[in-house]
């Protein structure tokens, strides 16, 4: 990992996680119309690359804000393959009609490959987290959330009118519920909690 | 048995332990690899947790913003105007009346819309070579029958990318189809900032001669970060 040299488009991924508009304005205007035309190429139309593109600036948004991403290869590659594998996606999923994908887009790079398996690993681990959050009793969501919002464990279990003791291990306890649950789901799929 | 665990990762976490049961805690970690991969994976859990509620009004924000910026990016390009009835006869009219002059002169872009080559900068002010500059004076004032043979004498001795291009347009603008194919493939084929240029050369060729098919094949070629591509952009637009 030694030689990860991170690329000067890193300038995108830092402007996503930073809400810069001039940033994402140039993102639509240099990345975005070749994945348009990817997407009505292959059995889409511009509305529904529309919605890939904003989900795919939301998985880079919340990866970089988890830190967790450093880019090693160009952005334009980067993007372009993660909107392409999300829409190639879709199609599976929706489609027993026969749909024709024109594959000339193959990238044989290995920086870009195993940028897109990180960012793809971290969307599939977002999502199972946000799944299993929901499974979670409304109780164990307010104490979780209002232990990361609020200033100190003695403020939330003043909110909640419950001694700090309680506080203090519902939390832990609803964070452990999570983690197994996470662990247990993550078993059946292709990949691992680390 | 879990369930301790979890209270004392938590604590551990927090720096809620006296410096004794940090050391005794540490110490179980690098022995027990079961508890040590619990830990792990509840570290983690606890740092998605913080980020999914601390960045909670950042990522409203993220999305609110890049929606907004999509919207100004995909212009509706089907506006339903709901009329009355018996204005549908008046619009049809109209719509055809305006049909008959418009739809022939707006079906396809042409070929002198998109002619603005830049102006050539061979030569720094007081640094005259004097062929160089011959050639720049006389492209950049559209005299392109003087400006081809000096630049095919520049060329044999000098083959740059930079020389390449000009000549290729001078020959396009001088209906000289297939030699002015010929020199943008070549530089296609390189890797100098050029190429891209070629690229657009080779789909204006097809434009000029009104291969809008061809041409659109050739613009679906140039990379989207082409310092250009608005242009590229626009005329694929209008090739639709």
């Amino acid at each position: 990992m030694a030689n990860n040299i991170i690329h000067s488009d890193q300038m995108y991924i830092d402007g996503l996680a930073s809400n810069n508009s001039a940033i994402i304005q140039s993102i639509y205007k240099k990345f975005v119309p070749k994945v348009v035309s990817y997407i009505r190429n292959n059995s889409g139309d511009e509305d529904q690359a529309r919605d890939v593109i904003q989900e795919v600036l939301i998985v880079i948004f919340n990866q970089a804000k988890a830190n967790k991403l450093q880019l090693t290869c160009p952005f334009d590659a980067y993007f372009f393959l993660l909107c392409k594998r999300k829409w190639l996606n879709e199609l599976k999923k929706s489609s027993n009609k026969g749909v024709t994908i024109s594959d000339e887009f193959i990238s044989t790079n290995e920086p870009v490959e195993e940028l897109l398996a990180q960012t793809e690993i971290f969307e599939e681990k977002q999502q199972l987290f946000d799944l299993m959050f929901e499974k979670l009793g409304a109780k164990c969501q307010e104490v979780l959330k209002l232990s990361f919002t609020l200033k100190s464990m003695e403020e939330v279990a003043e909110k909640l009118q419950v001694t700090y003791g309680y506080v203090r291990k519902k939390k832990s306890l609803c964070t452990g519920q999570l983690t197994q649950w996470i662990r247990e789901n993550s078993l059946f799929k292709s990949f691992k909690i680390k | 048995m879990k369930e301790e665990n979890y209270i004392v990762f938590d604590q551990y976490l927090q720096n809620g332990m006296t410096f004794t049961e940090k050391i005794a805690f540490e110490k179980q970690l690098s022995e027990e690899p079961e508890v040590a991969a619990d830990f792990q994976n509840f570290k983690e859990v606890q740092a998605q947790l913080e980020n999914k509620f601390t960045v909670d009004a950042e990522r409203n924000a993220f999305k609110e913003n890049v929606k907004s910026i999509a919207g100004t990016h995909f212009k509706p390009n089907k506006k339903v105007i709901k009329l009355k009835p018996w204005l549908y006869l008046v619009a049809a009219s109209v719509v055809l009346l305006l049909g008959l002059f418009v739809f022939n002169a707006n079906s396809n872009p042409n070929f002198e819309d998109y002619n603005h080559f830049e102006t050539a900068h061979f030569v720094e002010r007081g640094h005259e070579t004097t062929s160089l500059k011959q050639a720049e004076e006389a492209y950049n004032a559209k005299d392109y029958l003087t400006a081809i043979p000096i630049f095919e004498s520049i060329l044999k001795h000098n083959k740059t990318a930079e020389i390449q291009y000009f000549y290729g347009i001078s020959l396009l603008q001088t209906n000289k189809i297939q030699e002015a194919e010929g020199v943008f493939n070549e530089l296609k084929l390189g890797s100098s900032v050029f190429k891209n240029k070629a690229l657009w050369g080779l789909a204006l060729i097809q434009l000029k001669q009104k291969e809008f098919k061809v041409c659109k094949e050739i613009l679906l070629t140039i990379p989207s970060d082409d310092e250009n591509y608005e242009q590229v952009q626009d005329l694929l637009n209008k090739l639709d």
